[in-house]
């Protein structure tokens, strides 16, 4: 296991060096800068702030240099917000964005993966179907339109819930089952699929011949056997999830890091670009690393060598 | 209230932008400050004198304006701020406002080294000298201008880039900032030691919600007590307009098409002024739907040397005329022609309309070419198509801002167009001290512009649209657009109801489609 972490560690290196690398081509590639604005700057005035960021330098130089602040940690600063480091930025927006995550993650799993098994077990009646047609809304509803209709419910008709803001626990509810609904929807789909082909497990039918009951064998057997895809699926999901959802956290006002994929990208903020594609890469990796360990404990099988 | 989103800074050397600003001018106090007609007024200097034929401007400072940490202000924090706007390592983006100083353009582009040799002289701790290169009748008004406000130099140069947070931050003005979560909040508290007494609202709560129909909804909820057009979606102006909380009024913004007129066919005047004269400007505010003015001027009402007959009108048999003049009888022969404009909602309505003009009037078809904001902003700089979308808003009340645009070697001109009779005109303006003499140049100007030459067709001016809870009153409707927040109050007697419709909640909620162009929503702020 911890060979596996410390393959992981040393291949993350390359791993993060390429997409730098990449995210830095790609970003100057894309017409228009950090400073065309609205009204023109005078070209002189352009050229102070261009050597003030170092941006009036050859590509070449503003990539090492790039590059030899970023081995020290250095996630560069915004040309968006004056004064402000990218470090900085993420810092104050990620907390905001992990804690929406676990929490939309949290609803995912604890209302997905039971609503899939339920489907499974009950399959072919009123209440597959049911599950079936809540799964296929939640996948098909985009975001913004759950989104729309929580507020409207909760918020504006019934006035139980904040309509938006990041103030209290409260104010956490409807972002995090607005975040929730499309991976609910699909962790639910894909526990069904899975759980109803390991029930045709020759293994599942001995069980049940020698007289287990249904439930302790859905729960014994046929769950962990199950859960192979969803743990696969929940490694990327966690990475997006907490990284913030940009509808959500633009709908609802919250001060996360989802809306600076969006926001950064418009504004040509070169550094923060890059900031907040390598800390996805970076919680991408993690995510995924533990996926595999988790996948060793759930299925003996698999054995991780190193 | 809503700011939108997250001003990039409220360093007053380096905003450049109205959130930025919205939250400056409540922190900070300049010079002057604007009264409702848009004139200067006394703020922290009590007097000035204006000498040398405008050349020399001497402000005489108020000696009982102290800063939050109880020291005193003096013309030395002027002179601090004005200095380091210039530097050039600051890399200042407003620094080229202050070039009418006296060796500020030399100081700011690295050619005279020596900040002392510029015109901003301390005669002693409460007089502020400022010599000017030529008389600028229009410098009055920058004094009351967010970039032009004083800073500590021992706070600044202590703190460094992190002078502005709530934690190290000195203000002299109606407010103090107690809280400032980014991306999120801004809380501002009244500063019991202001000058001009303490402002009513003990609390100011400034959100940056960037999506409209939430803040609509807090609105609703009364979680926000007034919002604007950051704060409501166009669809909803229409609904609104009966309720006694909507207010309206015109901003010192304006849109145009511009004509890059070194490309055919826009080389020739004629065909220019016939699609000036070919558009119906009363068909944006029914597109549009937000209370837009149509425009024909370049110069807005509000403005001194405004003349309702500087534009051209509306003239389709006239602009027949002078098409069929330029060679293009019915539109026949008009070469196929590309219209830029940035990929917004609101500007493709505007060119559509456009386009069904043109075509209906002059039987003449443009191809509307949209392109994301920062790609059209370079486009625009770098080649610019025959013909685009564009626009202005005021920095300053004064005609000024919108007739230097087009002087020879400035970069917001992207028609390519200029010419000697025009520069001298504006020119002239800029030197006169006598306001109604100032007035008739810059209308003499417009109507050149707009009239004779043409390079741009003015469309609407812009307007605000404000929606205000019956208990907060005080909230100025200036046309610059900035949130002057010292004499709001709440009015605790009103009962906290709302009279607006919540019929139509659900379906501008779904408005949340707008997402998808998110960017343009954001931008659309401005």
């Amino acid at each position: 296991m911890f060979g596996l972490i410390a393959r992981r560690i040393l291949w993350a290196i390359p791993v993060m060096f390429i997409v730098a690398s990449a995210t830095f081509l790609l970003v100057r590639i894309v017409p228009g800068g950090p400073f065309d604005e609205d009204k023109s700057l005078p070209p002189e005035v352009l050229q102070n702030i261009k050597a003030k960021y170092h941006l009036d330098r050859p590509v070449h130089e503003q990539y090492f240099f790039y590059m030899d602040r970023l081995a020290h940690g250095d996630l560069g600063i915004s040309y968006k917000y004056v004064h402000r480091t990218v470090n900085d930025i993420l810092a104050n927006a990620l907390p905001v964005s992990i804690e929406l995550g676990f929490a939309g993650l949290l609803i995912a799993i604890c209302v997905g993966i039971p609503l899939g098994c339920l489907a499974a077990v009950r399959r072919a009646t009123t209440v597959d179907y049911l599950c079936m047609f809540l799964t296929t809304a939640g996948i098909s509803v985009p975001g913004f339109v759950v989104g729309a209709l929580l507020i409207f419910v909760f918020g504006i008709w019934l006035r139980i819930l904040p309509v938006a803001l990041w103030e209290s626990p409260r104010h956490v509810l409807l972002p995090a089952l607005t975040l929730a609904a499309g991976p609910t929807a699909y962790l639910a789909r894909l526990t069904r699929a899975s759980v109803l082909e390991v029930m045709e497990k020759d293994w599942v039918r001995t069980a049940r011949s020698k007289g287990l009951s249904a439930q302790a064998t859905i729960i014994k057997h046929v769950l962990r056997n199950s859960l192979m895809p969803v743990v696969t699926v929940l490694g990327p999901l966690t990475a997006i999830l907490i990284t913030g959802s940009f509808i959500v956290e633009y709908m609802y006002a919250i001060p996360g890091m989802g809306r600076f994929f969006i926001t950064a990208v418009t504004n040509r903020d070169y550094d923060l670009i890059m900031g907040t594609t390598l800390v996805f890469a970076l919680l991408l990796i993690i995510a995924n690393t533990l996926v595999d360990l988790a996948y060793t404990v759930l299925d003996p099988k698999v054995r991780i060598e190193g | 209230m809503n700011l939108g989103a997250e001003p990039p800074s409220i360093d007053s050397v380096q905003a450049t932008d109205n959130i930025s600003f919205d939250v400056i001018i409540n922190l900070m106090a300049g010079l002057t400050q604007y009264r409702s007609d848009l004139s200067c007024s006394p703020c922290c200097a009590e007097s000035w004198d204006i000498e040398d034929s405008g050349k020399r401007y001497v402000f005489h400072l108020r000696k009982n304006i102290a800063w939050s940490d109880g020291k005193t202000l003096t013309a030395h924090d002027f002179e601090f701020a004005w200095k380091r706007l210039l530097d050039p390592k600051v890399g200042a983006p407003y620094a080229f406002f202050l070039y009418d100083i006296v060796g500020a353009h030399e100081y700011n582009t690295g050619k005279l080294k020596d900040a002392n040799q510029l015109g901003i002289k301390v005669l002693d701790d409460y007089t502020l000298e400022v010599r000017l290169k030529k008389p600028a009748a229009y410098f009055i008004y920058l004094t009351a201008f967010s970039p032009t406000v004083p800073q500590r130099k021992d706070v600044v140069e202590r703190y460094g880039a992190l002078w502005t947070e709530p934690e190290h931050i000195v203000t002299n003005g109606p407010f103090l900032l107690k809280d400032w979560q980014h991306e999120y909040k801004i809380e501002l508290v009244a500063n019991p030691n202001y000058f001009e007494g303490k402002p009513h609202l003990d609390r100011i709560k400034m959100f940056m919600i960037p999506e409209q129909s939430t803040a609509f909804a807090l609105y609703q909820n009364n979680e926000l007590d007034y919002i604007d057009n950051r704060s409501f979606p166009t669809s909803d102006v229409e609904s609104l307009k009966g309720s006694s909380e909507y207010r309206n009024f015109p901003l010192l913004r304006n849109y145009c098409i511009g004509f890059n007129i070194e490309k055919k066919p826009f080389d020739n005047f004629k065909v220019r002024r016939a699609i000036s004269m070919a558009i119906d400007r009363s068909v944006f505010p029914r597109i549009l739907r937000r209370n837009e003015k149509p425009s024909d001027s370049w110069i807005p009402p509000a403005l001194a040397g405004y003349k309702k007959s500087s534009g051209q009108g509306f003239d389709p048999p006239k602009a027949q005329a002078l098409l069929a003049e330029a060679g293009y009888p019915q539109g026949k022969g008009f070469p196929q022609v590309t219209v830029l404009f940035p990929a917004r909602e609101d500007a493709k309505l505007v060119m559509e309309a456009i386009q069904d003009e043109l075509k209906r009037n002059l039987n003449i078809h443009i191809e509307l070419v949209s392109q994301e904001w920062k790609v059209y902003r370079q486009a625009l700089l770098r080649d610019p198509p025959p013909m685009f979308r564009d626009s202005w808003g005021a920095d300053y009340p004064d005609a000024e801002t919108f007739m230097n645009i087009f002087m020879e070697g400035n970069g917001n001109n992207h028609t390519r167009w200029h010419s000697k009779r025009y520069d001298q005109i504006v020119q002239a303006a800029e030197a006169e001290l006598d306001g109604k003499k100032r007035a008739a140049l810059y209308a003499q100007a417009d109507a050149f512009l707009c009239r004779e030459e043409t390079p741009i067709v003015p469309t609407f001016l812009a307007s605000q649209n404000l929606l205000i809870k019956p208990w907060v009153t005080g909230i100025s409707c200036n046309p610059l657009d900035i949130q002057f927040l010292k004499d709001v109050s709440l009015n605790s007697a009103s009962t906290q109801t709302t009279t607006l419709d919540f019929k139509s909640s659900i379906a501008r909620l779904m408005t949340h489609k707008q997402l998808a162009t998110s960017s343009q929503t954001l931008r659309s702020v401005r």
